[in-house]
C-alpha cells in the first residue's frame, strides 16, 4: 500500500506521536533542573501573572470581607470564648519553651531538627487543569528558595517545592498523586507511630498514611506531624488529623485516612520552609573536607 | 496595535483560567467535585472556525506549549492535544455549517474530548488513578458545565471579534 505510506497527515500525525512521547519522557524523568527555555518562559509568564493575579486577590479579598461581616456577631461571641483559654496556654507555652531552652542548654544542643527559617511567598498562580496540583509562587533562587523545600501556612504542611527559576517556584501540593511524593510522618499517639505519606484519595479528599504496624490503636483525631527524617523538611510541621483507620491490602500494615489541616485550595500567603540543620552540616562537612585537603 | 489584539486576547485567557481556579470560592472546590477551565480551548475552537483552521492549529501549539510548561511541566500533552483537536474540528467544521449554535456545540464537544484525551494520558503516566465512572461522576460532568456556561456567555464575543480579525486579514 505505497499511497498509505505517502498520506501525508498520517505521517505527520505519526511524527507527532513520537515527538510527543519523547518529549513527555524527556519531562518525567527526574530533572534536576529546567531548562533554560523553560525558565525564561516561566519567569516572563509569572511576571504577567503576579501583574494581574495581585490586584485580582485584592478585589476578590474585599468582597470576601463584606461577606466575612455578616458572621462577625457569631464569632466574636465564639472568639471570645477561645480568648480565655489562651491566657492560660500562652503561660503554659512560656515557662515550657523556656524550660525547653534551659535544658538543651544543658545537653549543649544547639540545633534541633525542627528549627527552619521561613521565607515568606505570596501565590501567583495555580494549574488550572487540576491533574497535577500545582501553584506558582513568587519566590526564587534569587530569594533562596531550591528545590525539594517543604512549603506550608500558617496551619500546616501544603507541599514541596518541584523545581525553581530565578523569580518564582512551582510548588507540588500533597494532594498530587505521585509516586516521588513522599513523607516520613509521625502520628502522635500514646506511643509514636511512624509512617509514610503516600497518595492522595481524590473523592474524599484525604491523605493517606501508610504503614503503621497492624496492633497499633490509632484513634479518630490525633495529630500528624512529620518527622524531619526524610532529610527535606523540618520536624514537627503539622500535617493533619486521623479521620479513619483501615487494614491494608494484605493485612500486615494499617492505613490511616488523614484531613489535611491546611486548606488545600485556599492557599494564598505561604511559607518556603529552609531547613537550618541540614545546610550547617553541610557547609561544615564541606570546610571539614576542604580542611583535610589542604593539610594533605 | 490591532495586530497584536488577537495574541493578547489568548494571553489573557491563558491568564483567565489560572485566575478561575485561584478566585472561586474554596467551597466549590472544597466539595467533591473537579471544576477544570478550559476556556482556551473554547478560543482556540472558536478561532479555528472563524479565522482560519491555520490560525487555530498555529495557536493552539503555542499556547499547548506555553500550557505544558507553565501548568503541568509535562511538555508534549497540551502540545499535541490542542492543535489535534483544532485540527479534527476544522475537519467538522467544513462539513457542517459556522452556524453560533453548530460551532458552540461542537466546541463543547472538543472540550469533552479534550478531557478525555487527558484523562487517558494522566492515567497512562500515573497521575491520576481516578476509575472512569468516578471521574465522570466528579469531574468531567461539572467540568463540562462549567465551560457550557463559559461557551455561551462567550460565544458572542468570540464570534464578532474573529470575524472582525478575519476582515482584517481580507483587506490587508
Amino acid at each position: 500500500m505505497p499511497q498509505f505510506f505517502l498520506n501525508k497527515r498520517l505521517i505527520m500525525l505519526l511524527v507527532s506521536i513520537i515527538v510527543l512521547v519523547a518529549l513527555i519522557g524527556f519531562s518525567l524523568r527526574e530533572r534536576e533542573e529546567l531548562t533554560w527555555p523553560e525558565k525564561f518562559v516561566k519567569d516572563s509568564t509569572s511576571w504577567v501573572q503576579s501583574l494581574v493575579s495581585r490586584p485580582a486577590n485584592y478585589i476578590a479579598g474585599v468582597v470576601e470581607n463584606l461577606q466575612d461581616l455578616q458572621n462577625t456577631y457569631q464569632e466574636n461571641k465564639e472568639l471570645k470564648k477561645r480568648v480565655d483559654d489562651m491566657a492560660r496556654l500562652e503561660a503554659k507555652v512560656y515557662s515550657l519553651e523556656k524550660e525547653n531552652e534551659e535544658l538543651q542548654e544543658i545537653l549543649d544542643k544547639q540545633e534541633s531538627l525542627a528549627d527552619y527559617e521561613p521565607i515568606q511567598a505570596v501565590r501567583i498562580a495555580r494549574s488550572p487543569e487540576r491533574w497535577n496540583e500545582l501553584i506558582v509562587i513568587n519566590k526564587g533562587t534569587a530569594n533562596g528558595v531550591e528545590k525539594n523545600m517543604a512549603v506550608i501556612t500558617a496551619k500546616g504542611l501544603i507541599g514541596k517545592v518541584k523545581s525553581t527559576t530565578p523569580f518564582s517556584a512551582t510548588v507540588q501540593l500533597v494532594s498530587s498523586i505521585d509516586p516521588t511524593n513522599r513523607i516520613s510522618a509521625i502520628l502522635q499517639a500514646e506511643e509514636p507511630l511512624y509512617g509514610t505519606i503516600e497518595g492522595y484519595d481524590k473523592k474524599n479528599e484525604l491523605l493517606l498514611l501508610k504503614g503503621l504496624p497492624y496492633d497499633a490503636k490509632v484513634e479518630k483525631g490525633q495529630n500528624v506531624v512529620t518527622t524531619g527524617m526524610g532529610g527535606i523538611f523540618p520536624k514537627d510541621l503539622p500535617i493533619g488529623k486521623v479521620v479513619k483507620v483501615v487494614p491494608d491490602e494484605f493485612g500486615l500494615n494499617q492505613t490511616a485516612y488523614i484531613k489535611p489541616e491546611a486548606n488545600l485550595y485556599d492557599v494564598e500567603h505561604v511559607m518556603v520552609v529552609k531547613k537550618s540543620m541540614i545546610s550547617v552540616d553541610l557547609e561544615e562537612s564541606l570546610k571539614d573536607s576542604e580542611g583535610e585537603e589542604e593539610g594533605n | 496595535m490591532i495586530r497584536f489584539l488577537l495574541p493578547a486576547l489568548f494571553a489573557f485567557l491563558f491568564i483567565l483560567e489560572s485566575l478561575f481556579v485561584e478566585l472561586i470560592p474554596a467551597e466549590l472546590f472544597n466539595s467533591d467535585r473537579i471544576l477544570a477551565p478550559h476556556f482556551l480551548m473554547a478560543g482556540i475552537l472558536f478561532l479555528t472556525a472563524y479565522l482560519s483552521p491555520k490560525h487555530g492549529i498555529i495557536y493552539g501549539l503555542i499556547f499547548g506549549f506555553l500550557f505544558d510548561v507553565v501548568y503541568t511541566e509535562i511538555i508534549g500533552i497540551y502540545l499535541f492535544v490542542f492543535p489535534f483537536i483544532a485540527y479534527l474540528f476544522a475537519n467538522m467544521i467544513r462539513v457542517l455549517q459556522t452556524n453560533i449554535l453548530v460551532v458552540s456545540i461542537l466546541s463543547l464537544a472538543g472540550i469533552a474530548l479534550l478531557e478525555i484525551g487527558v484523562y487517558q494520558l494522566m492515567l497512562l503516566i500515573k497521575i491520576t488513578d481516578l476509575d472512569f465512572s468516578t471521574y465522570v461522576k466528579i469531574r468531567l460532568v461539572p467540568t463540562l458545565i462549567l465551560n457550557l456556561a463559559f461557551i455561551i456567555l462567550a460565544a458572542y464575543p468570540f464570534k464578532k471579534q474573529f470575524e472582525k480579525a478575519s476582515d482584517r486579514l481580507r483587506n490587508d
